[in-house]
């Protein structure tokens, strides 16, 4: 039975969509300090302020991150979440797992914490909602000992990575996204457990241009499957497209009639560089003009594969709005092998050379990706010891100032100026 | 010439006991000793969270560093009723 009255929150029953408050209700009657959690939201309802305070020194033993406080401001009136601390768990690669290991995790979240969940956080943890603070140790020792299953990383750390399936269901990925995840995953325990940054960083691990888990808007680091070939095609697939004998996109559009399939309407016409084209009726690709956008593959995955020559290209910098707005990644690689042949080492080094320069240079609570854009890309490349390429232009300049470098000129700032000046009058 | 770890550790204590702010950015503590690497710094600074002598506040986004006689325990802080 309702311990509070929610007048306010009723209404989000009514619709005709899935109600978290419905959800709330239901794990009320097993868990009932989450009745409070409906009247402290009814309330900040009512007076347009939030009740919950964010933060403070929980943890458990050894790590500093995975946990994050929460506390009510009303814990007389509302004592079910006088605490109700967030637990981050990692989730495993892919998000591959036994239904009795969620069961299993969820029976142990009921025992220790309110049996509230989220699946999954945006980082791709599985996020467990209200917990005392005296039962995070009992329930980290239980976590650990009989689930196996570690905290994910939150605060100033490194956060879970994350992946796409990868080869293990995707004919797409151009590499295994699952072992780079995984290798990195341990590799860089520390920064995981313990903070190590100026703010959060993300890696994020996509098999293909694709990008089924968005690593290009939502990561630090995101690690994209890419080729530097050719598109590989199949002409006499292509021609059973043409013909309507395979239906487009795997038939995942046949729910409803579209017509006869028109290759110039649906994908020549639609490639974003327009490096397609039909010759004596076979598909001509001009690949040097291939941008990646994956529409061709996606609607003729029969037809087309990516190139043979496969590896990742690395974007650097996204960031969701808390600052300064919605940030996509900036492309800085734009081909590197990712192999588990030499442990990722490129990989790694490229990682460990923008920690080394962000943990010097990024200001408190700055994400990478806000120190490039104050320095500038040119900065930032000259750091990474890369070489500018016409890639990292996004538009030609409008400065008319050019600003040389010492060694950039001949003689650098000590050189004759008589001897300048004789051959160019001021 | 860089300090020693134990150097280090002691200059980040210092730091932290009388510096106005009584939780810091792992930042404030790189002018503890300028010329170590910040990851040095970060790793003495953590150590002496793992010794007791300091603890970790974070935010769920960002963590700060204090010494536990400074720091602000949400616990301890009530609520407005």
């Amino acid at each position: 039975m309702a311990k509070h009255e929610t007048p306010l929150l009723d209404e989000l029953e009514s619709g005709p969509w899935p109600s978290f408050v419905t959800d709330i209700k239901r794990q009320a009657e097993k868990s009932p300090q989450c009745w409070d959690i409906l009247g402290q939201l009814e309330l900040s309802f009512k007076e347009r302020i939030t009740h919950w305070k964010h933060g403070g020194i929980v943890g458990v033993f050894g790590y500093g991150g995975g946990i994050v406080g929460r506390y009510s401001d009303m814990p007389k009136r509302f004592p079910g979440v006088e605490h109700f601390h967030t637990v981050r768990l990692a989730q495993p690669a892919s998000k591959y797992y036994s239904t009795k290991h969620l069961r299993d995790i969820c029976d142990l979240w009921e025992k220790y914490g309110s049996g509230m969940t989220n699946m999954h956080g945006s980082t791709g943890d599985i996020v467990m909602l209200g917990c005392r603070t005296e039962a995070l140790e009992p329930f980290f020792y239980d976590l650990t000992h009989n689930l196996q299953q570690d905290l994910g990383g939150s605060g100033s750390n490194l956060r879970t990575p994350a992946n796409c399936l990868g080869q293990s269901r995707c004919e797409w990925a151009c590499y295994d996204t699952e072992e780079c995840c995984h290798h990195l995953t341990m590799h860089y325990q520390d920064e995981i457990h313990r903070p190590a940054f100026p703010y959060k960083f993300k890696f994020k691990f996509s098999g293909c241009p694709n990008d089924c888990v968005a690593a290009i808007a939502r990561s630090d680091v995101a690690v994209i499957g890419t080729w530097r070939d050719n598109i590989r095609i199949d002409q006499a697939a292509v021609k059973e497209y043409i013909a309507g004998n395979v239906p487009p996109n795997g038939g995942a559009h046949a729910g409803r009639d579209w017509g006869k399939f028109d290759i110039q309407k649906e994908v020549i016409a639609l490639c974003p560089t327009e490096c397609m084209w039909m010759e004596g009726g076979e598909l001509k690709i001009d690949d040097a003009e291939c941008t990646r956008c994956m529409h061709c593959l996606n609607v003729m995955p029969r037809a087309l594969r990516p190139g043979a020559e496969q590896g990742a290209s690395v974007c650097v910098g996204a960031k969701a709005p808390i600052l300064d707005g919605a940030q996509f990644a900036t492309l800085i690689v734009p081909f590197m092998k990712v192999s588990a042949d030499n442990e990722f080492e490129e990989l790694i080094e490229f990682i460990e050379k923008i920690w080394d320069w962000w943990m010097e240079d990024g200001k408190n609570r700055e994400r990478v990706g806000e120190t490039m854009q104050r320095v500038g890309l040119p900065t930032f490349i000259k750091v990474m010891g890369l070489e500018p390429i016409p890639q990292h232009v996004k538009e030609p300049r409008s400065n008319p100032y050019v600003f040389w470098q010492e060694e950039e000129v001949e003689g650098g700032w000590d050189r004759d100026v008589e001897a300048f000046r004789a051959r160019h009058a001021a | 010439m860089a300090l020693s770890i134990e150097e280090l550790k002691a200059a980040i204590l210092k730091k932290a006991e009388t510096a106005p702010k009584p939780q810091l950015y792992i930042k404030d503590f790189y002018t503890c000793d300028p010329e170590a690497k910040p990851r040095v710094v970060k790793n003495a600074a953590n150590d002496l969270v793992k010794e007791g002598k300091m603890m970790f506040w974070s935010s769920g986004s960002t963590t700060m560093y204090a010494m536990k006689n400074r720091i602000k325990d949400e616990e301890g802080a009530g609520g407005v009723n």
